[in-house]
């Protein structure tokens, strides 16, 4: 996948942009992480139908067990990172520190997203599907492959809606390029996450009590 | 104070005729209103569990039995009322939920004592005792696809019990294993009544239930029938419905009739014969109330009662009964001439009861033959196993008969 991006972006399509293999790899792990996240998530509840039925525990543990699984698995994925970062002679700095933030606020994200999206799946089963063909535009809609500023100045405002796109962004910033992430990214990512958790949060309150019935 | 309270408790089911399960559907059927029936699973149910107290639930298929334990055990929400909680809950309701086929006994011992609620510790520490328990010592790195069904139930059994339980929710869970296992289980459950442990206990084996719950609730199609006393209301849940069975012998009453009538003229049936000098109009049966029922618990009193019709004067009659087992086996039979009874002459309508002290039978389903005949054995009326009735189980002995005898060491 990143040799055939990467090949197709820097010398068919001429990317002027530094270390782009790092750039690249980053945007498709933190992208992978969300969207694994999300789709384990999604199934916990419908795929361990038995468990609702039969014992009782509280069922978020489900979806946020699924989003840690996700993480562990990212984690050896960036392993693949480091030994690129070591093998372009990469330097970092202390602006590095703001990476676990920019972490911690993606997690929330996707353990909101993840606990909306499996309460909803029990209700409605295609939601499962629909959220594929999310996923799948938000892979060309958030800059994985290229970088924000190809776009004209009042497209990138609606691009940067994406608190995905602020997370990739800020990453890259901190952890690439040795300079300090953007304050009002770092702001929207915080509250974006915040209400994303919050709002699944409800959302899964509100359906919990008819798991057991509905599954 | 009561560890687990129950007040006003109702709970519906809606039966949707069109389910719609996906975004889809719903979208589309926005402004068709959904067509739907609601089921009552449970109405007004009220009762409180005191700590260390065995608490049966009776009732028969589809009164709600289980629904109730889910809702004790928090998997499913009331509808509306309220279920107070005190004390940590161990759902029973299914045993080896979440075991893997692909895992060995230990690691699902591993993973069943995490979900049922152990620490690590714990699970660690008790491993072997539970291997021990369920007899499976030599099976422990075996995958779980190779035990046998029998295994698998009871390396669940013997997880479940490990758990240090405060309140337990059994379903139907004690019929398991061999009788050695039963034995064990029943030991550990008289351990846990000794440390105070409160259960709540759904079986269909009154045996069971009369023998370890010091109260028992009886549901019938959601409703609170009776709570109180176990014998009580296992006696209620036998004798109750007399209603029910009112209707059945009426029914059954009215179908032997007309089979009766064709069988006048050709006098000869398989069923039914003799030259209908004396005609057997019907036969009841009567608990220990003094209530018509099919249902007896054994070592109960029953009166049969025998109605007749003579349609004239008729000396000397001998009235018979013959007990078969439901293969057809004749277990037992007797008639006034045995028991030197003379009866010197019979005429109009009329009844003779046969009183049974104490029903023998431990269990199982019974047929009666009912006879009035002459002294020279000419059949008046013979009904050949027209007539049964049930045994439900009270003692834990085996077999079709109770033998009076006690043990001497």
């Amino acid at each position: 996948m990143l040799t055939v991006l990467y090949y197709v972006f820097s010398h068919l399509m001429k990317m002027q942009i530094e270390n782009y293999q790092l750039f690249l790899l980053l945007g498709i792990i933190i992208w992978n992480f969300l969207s694994r996240a999300t789709s384990i998530g999604m199934n916990s509840i419908v795929g361990k139908a038995s468990l609702i039925k039969k014992v009782y525990f509280p069922r978020d543990i489900f979806v946020i067990s699924s989003c840690i699984t996700a993480l562990l698995m990212s984690v050896f994925e960036s392993i693949v990172f480091i030994i690129y970062m070591v093998y372009f002679k990469v330097s970092i700095s202390m602006y590095i520190l703001e990476a676990p933030i920019i972490l911690i606020c993606l997690l929330m994200l996707s353990i909101g997203l993840s606990l909306a999206l499996a309460a909803l799946n029990v209700l409605y089963r295609d939601v499962q599907f629909i959220w594929a063909v999310f996923l799948q535009a938000g892979y060309f809609a958030t800059p994985i492959m290229y970088a924000v500023e190809i776009f004209p100045e009042n497209l990138r405002e609606i691009v940067l809606l994406n608190p995905v796109a602020r997370v990739i962004v800020a990453s890259r910033q901190t952890i690439i390029y040795s300079a300090p992430a953007q304050i009002n990214d770092l702001m929207f990512m915080g509250i974006a996450s915040i209400v994303f958790l919050f709002i699944g949060y409800i959302i899964f309150n509100k359906i919990e009590p008819r798991f057991a019935e509905e599954i | 104070m009561p560890v687990i309270e129950v007040e006003k408790l109702e709970k519906s089911f809606r039966i949707p005729h069109e389910k719609r399960t996906t975004l889809f559907e719903a979208l589309t059927g926005v402004f068709k209103p959904e067509s739907y029936e609601v089921f009552h699973a449970l109405e007004d149910i009220n009762f409180d569990v005191e700590e260390g107290e065995f608490f049966g639930i009776i009732g028969e298929n589809g009164s709600g039995k289980s629904t109730l334990l889910k809702i004790i055990a928090g998997i499913l929400y009331p509808s509306a009322g309220d279920v107070h909680i005190r004390k940590k809950v161990t759902p029973f309701l299914e045993l080896g939920v979440g075991f893997q086929p692909d895992m060995t006994a230990v690691e699902n011992i591993k993973t069943y004592g995490t979900i049922m609620g152990m620490s690590k510790h714990d699970i660690k520490s008790r491993t072997d005792d539970i291997l021990e328990f369920a007899g499976l010592e030599k099976f422990r790195d075996a995958k779980l696809k190779n035990f046998s069904s029998g295994m698998q139930v009871r390396l669940a059994f013997s997880t479940a019990i490990q758990t240090d339980p405060e309140i337990l929710l059994m379903d139907e869970v004690l019929a398991v294993g061999d009788m050695d296992f039963q034995q064990k289980c029943l030991d550990v459950l008289n351990n846990y009544r000794k440390e105070g442990v409160t259960i709540v206990f759904v079986s269909h084996d009154l045996g069971s239930v009369r023998r370890f719950c010091d109260r028992t609730l009886l549901l019938h199609k959601g409703h609170q029938v009776a709570l109180g006393e176990t014998g009580e209301v296992i006696d209620k849940y036998v004798y109750g419905e007399q209603d029910k069975n009112i209707l059945e012998t009426i029914d059954n009453a009215s179908e032997t009739t007309p089979a009766v009538q064709n069988e006048d003229k050709s006098a000869v049936n398989n069923s039914r014969w003799g030259d209908q000098k004396i005609e057997i109009v019907n036969v009841e049966f009567y608990d220990k109330f003094g209530n018509v029922s099919n249902r007896f618990n054994s070592f109960d009193a029953m009166t049969i009662r025998i109605f007749y019709h003579a349609h004239e004067k008729v000396l000397d009659p001998i009235f018979g009964i013959a007990l078969y087992s439901e293969k057809g086996e004749n277990l037992y039979g007797t008639n006034t001439e045995l028991r030197n009874i003379t009866i010197d002459s019979i005429e109009g309508k009329g009844h003779i009861d046969l009183k049974v002290e104490s029903i023998s039978m431990l269990t199982g389903r019974f047929l009666l033959t009912v006879a009035i005949h002459s002294r020279a054995h000419n059949p008046y009326d013979w009904h050949d196993k027209l007539y049964h009735f049930d045994v439900i189980q009270t003692s834990r002995d085996a077999g079709l008969f109770d033998v009076p005898c006690k043990w001497i060491i």
